[in-house]
């Protein structure tokens, strides 16, 4: 029997009846974990080149907020149709590098070096997670399920309150201030950021396990992809607000 | 705070030690242990 009780992710990717759905589609091969990792690896490739080129490139700066349209359009395409994710997660995943690239680049001319040191901090955390995973540190229970879902929620809520108050020329201080509220609420957002990958490697676990089909590593890759490109953009933030009290 | 990146390393290096700890006392006294020595009959 299963060890993962119940499927809960708060990536919005990565939901309970994801593998149920395509489990009875499979004609061909298998997901496994390998097979998740090394397309895994290949998309954060894909990243990290398109990123860099980006980043040196001015004439790519105009495409930041399109990619970034693309990007969103191409995840619901995903999500909604899994069997395509072989075409449409390394599309996403060039066209959130291209969006990367520039905010990256903009948050290292303000404050020179912290993009660095957020990339590192990104897969620092990824590399301990991981091994947290692994070693049984940090266990994928259904309530260490919900507390995780739950402040995802909350954040998503948060953000959007906040992207609509935007457009009435106010703000929700503590998401982009840098008062000690402000650090400690982007603190508080790397922390479930990072949480949410356990529920990633407890999802990709799971679908090697009930041996869901061969296109689902792409798709278990995919959610693995955007909590990274999350926690990365989180780390970014807090590394921001901390720079600007020296 | 001349490197606030060193803060966030704190809490990854903690749970990386952590980690590796639980692995290395994995074969402690209710798990397998690591390494098994057992006795050699004369005619093994």
């Amino acid at each position: 029997m299963s060890k993962h009780l119940a499927l809960r992710s708060g990536n919005p990717a990565l939901q309970a009846s994801t593998f149920r759905d395509h489990l009875s589609s499979a004609t061909e091969g298998r997901m496994t974990l390998s097979g998740t990792v090394n397309k895994t690896a290949f998309a954060l490739v894909l990243v990290i080149i398109s990123a860099g080129y980006s980043w040196g490139n001015p004439i790519m700066h105009a495409l930041a907020m399109p990619s970034a349209l693309i990007g969103f359009v191409l995840a619901l395409v995903t999500i909604f149709k899994p069997t395509i994710s072989h075409i449409t997660v390394p599309a996403y995943a060039i066209a959130q590098g291209v969006f990367l690239g520039v905010i990256s680049m903009i948050f290292d001319a303000q404050y020179p070096g912290i993009v660095v040191q957020a990339v590192f901090l990104t897969f620092g955390t990824l590399g301990a997670l991981l091994l947290a995973y692994m070693s049984g540190l940090i266990k994928a229970t259904e309530n260490f399920k919900l507390g995780v879902v739950a402040a995802t929620g909350g954040i998503a809520i948060l953000y959007l309150i906040n992207f609509v108050m935007g457009f009435f020329g106010s703000e929700i201080g503590i998401i982009s201030g840098n008062s000690n509220m402000g650090i400690l609420f982007s603190f508080g957002v790397v922390v479930i950021a990072a949480l949410n990958l356990v529920l990633d490697f407890d999802f990709i676990e799971e679908g090697a396990e009930m041996g869901a089909p061969k296109y689902m590593e792409w798709y278990g890759a995919f959610g693995l992809l955007v909590t990274l490109i999350w926690l990365y953009l989180e780390i970014l933030r807090l590394l921001a607000k901390l720079s600007s009290r020296r | 705070m001349e490197n606030p990146a060193i803060i966030l390393w704190i809490p990854i290096v903690i749970i990386t030690v952590m980690s590796i700890m639980k692995l290395l006392n994995k074969g402690g006294p209710n798990g397998k242990p690591w390494i098994r020595i057992e006795k050699v009959e004369d005619n093994e």
